[in-house]
């Protein structure tokens, strides 16, 4: 299997920025509707059915589409391959780290409730 | 062929390349993305700690509200709105809308004026 | 007129440096290229490349005043001075204006740019309709002067591994051909993350075209074909 893929990298990449959009949008319409967040409200959106898989796919769109736009970056501006795997493997380490923190907090405040 | 000597030189000054309007809206697509990519820690981090504990929550918030994190919020803002306004004119160029020239030309200086532009809507309708 | 001039001497081995010159146009002086050749005559050490000095042949590419073009295309007329003359960027410079074109031509030649058509031949020619020959309108007519791949950014960082603009503008004229039957193993080619996926769409390769052809408009179908095809 070839390492960096062509055609299935842009479609994550399109595919992720089109749910991300329709994200934002549902966000944006939301908002006006959404009184003022204290920490017990937070908790229950968070937690609650809608949110917490909200949350978590907003996420994850964003990690899938942030790996391809970095893979992009990587493979125009660094050339030698050691210092483009190494970056590429810190991007991949950070980017995993920022999933599991997520999908760790919504478990948290979910097994709370 | 005589391969040649020494290593051709090759002129590659971008400074002294004179970038047309499209060239100026991708690279700001770039460092947007950038930006966002770097935030993105830090967000998932916020999220972590406001749903920790109402002492988190509190500080959280009062890290928001900080004069630091304004100046933060508002690249951020610009850095969102650029990078989804240039990635709806990707999508729509990618399906043949807006990919002639002059219309691609127009929408990229739209773009470029519409996200400061947003960023400041969204700073202004974040803060009250 | 004002010019400045980037010079280069492999046998010196001196770094490259800019030169200015001076150069009166004479009556009927309308193209850049008429300047050029003035100021050869000048300065017989002046190197550039030029054949058919109408826009045809594709040889005088070069960055005027920071955009890529066709000296003999380029009017006179609404030059800011100096004319700043460099060689096309990203390319290896031979000597002056004067860029080694190898690698261009090799991405040319790795989309196989030639019919494929595997079907016996028909008595006469094969034959298209009109509408299928239109297909080619805006692709046939690159010249191959290397202006839009040497102002592509993405050319520039890896021109050893993307097609480039030229390139791939040549493979979807041999795609969108009727009379052509390896659209598949074409597209199989392309669908790389080099060949072709290097591109994002910046467009300055059809913001320099001088034949007023749009390569990222081509770039465009390939990858809508490849999508169509795996779907």
């Amino acid at each position: 299997m070839r390492l960096f893929t062509g055609q299935r990298a842009w479609v994550v990449q399109r595919l992720s920025a089109l749910l991300l959009l329709v994200l934002i949008l549902l966000a944006m319409l939301a908002l006006p509707f959404a009184s003022p967040l204290d920490f017990s409200a937070w908790r229950a959106l968070a937690g609650g059915a809608l949110g917490g898989p909200l949350i978590a796919l907003l996420f994850g769109a964003l990690c899938a589409h942030a790996w391809v736009g970095m893979r992009d970056i990587v493979l125009d501006y660094l050339q030698p391959r050691g210092l483009r795997l190494a970056v590429l493997g810190l991007i991949t380490v950070v980017l995993l780290g920022v999933l599991a923190r997520v999908l760790l907090s919504l478990a948290m405040v979910a097994l709370a409730a | 062929m005589d391969k040649p000597p020494h290593r051709l030189p090759v002129f590659l000054n971008l400074a002294q390349i004179r970038f047309p309007i499209g060239a100026i809206a991708s690279i700001a697509h770039r460092v947007s993305g950038v930006l966002l990519f770097i935030a993105l820690p830090v967000l998932a981090a916020l999220l972590h700690a406001s749903l920790r504990s109402e002492a988190d929550f509190a500080s959280v918030r009062g890290l928001l509200s900080s004069p630091l994190s304004l100046v933060v919020a508002g690249v951020l803002a610009w850095a969102l709105a650029h990078h989804v306004l240039a990635g709806i004119r990707h999508l729509l160029m990618d399906v043949g809308i807006g990919s002639e020239l002059e219309r691609a030309r127009a929408s990229a200086r739209l773009i470029l004026v519409a996200a400061p532009a947003l960023a400041l809507l969204l700073l202004v309708w974040g803060l009250s | 007129m004002r010019l400045n001039i980037y010079r280069y001497d492999p046998e010196r081995g001196d770094p490259p440096r800019m030169q200015a010159y001076d150069v009166q146009p004479e009556a009927g002086d309308k193209k850049l290229l008429d300047l050029l050749m003035r100021l050869r005559v000048q300065d017989d050490s002046l190197s550039f490349r030029r054949s058919c000095r109408e826009g045809v042949c594709g040889s005088d590419a070069m960055n005027i005043n920071g955009r890529n073009g066709l000296a003999c295309l380029t009017a006179l007329d609404g030059l800011k001075e100096p004319i700043v003359l460099r060689p096309l960027p990203g390319f290896p410079v031979i000597r002056d204006l004067v860029v080694d074109m190898t690698q261009f031509f090799a991405h040319y030649h790795s989309i196989r740019p030639w019919l494929i058509n595997d079907e016996p031949l028909p008595e006469r020619e094969r034959l298209q309709t009109p509408t299928e020959r239109e297909r080619l309108d805006g692709l046939y007519e690159c010249i191959l002067c290397a202006c839009c791949s040497a102002f592509c950014p993405s050319y520039w960082w890896n021109p050893d591994k993307f097609i480039g603009p030229s390139g791939l503008l040549q493979a979807y004229r041999f795609i969108a051909d009727s009379r052509d039957t390896a659209s598949a193993e074409r597209l199989d080619f392309l669908d790389d993350v080099y060949r072709l996926y290097r591109c994002r769409t910046i467009m300055n390769c059809t913001e320099v075209c001088p034949k007023g052809l749009s390569p990222s408009h081509a770039i465009e179908r390939i990858r809508l074909a490849l999508l169509q095809r795996s779907s």
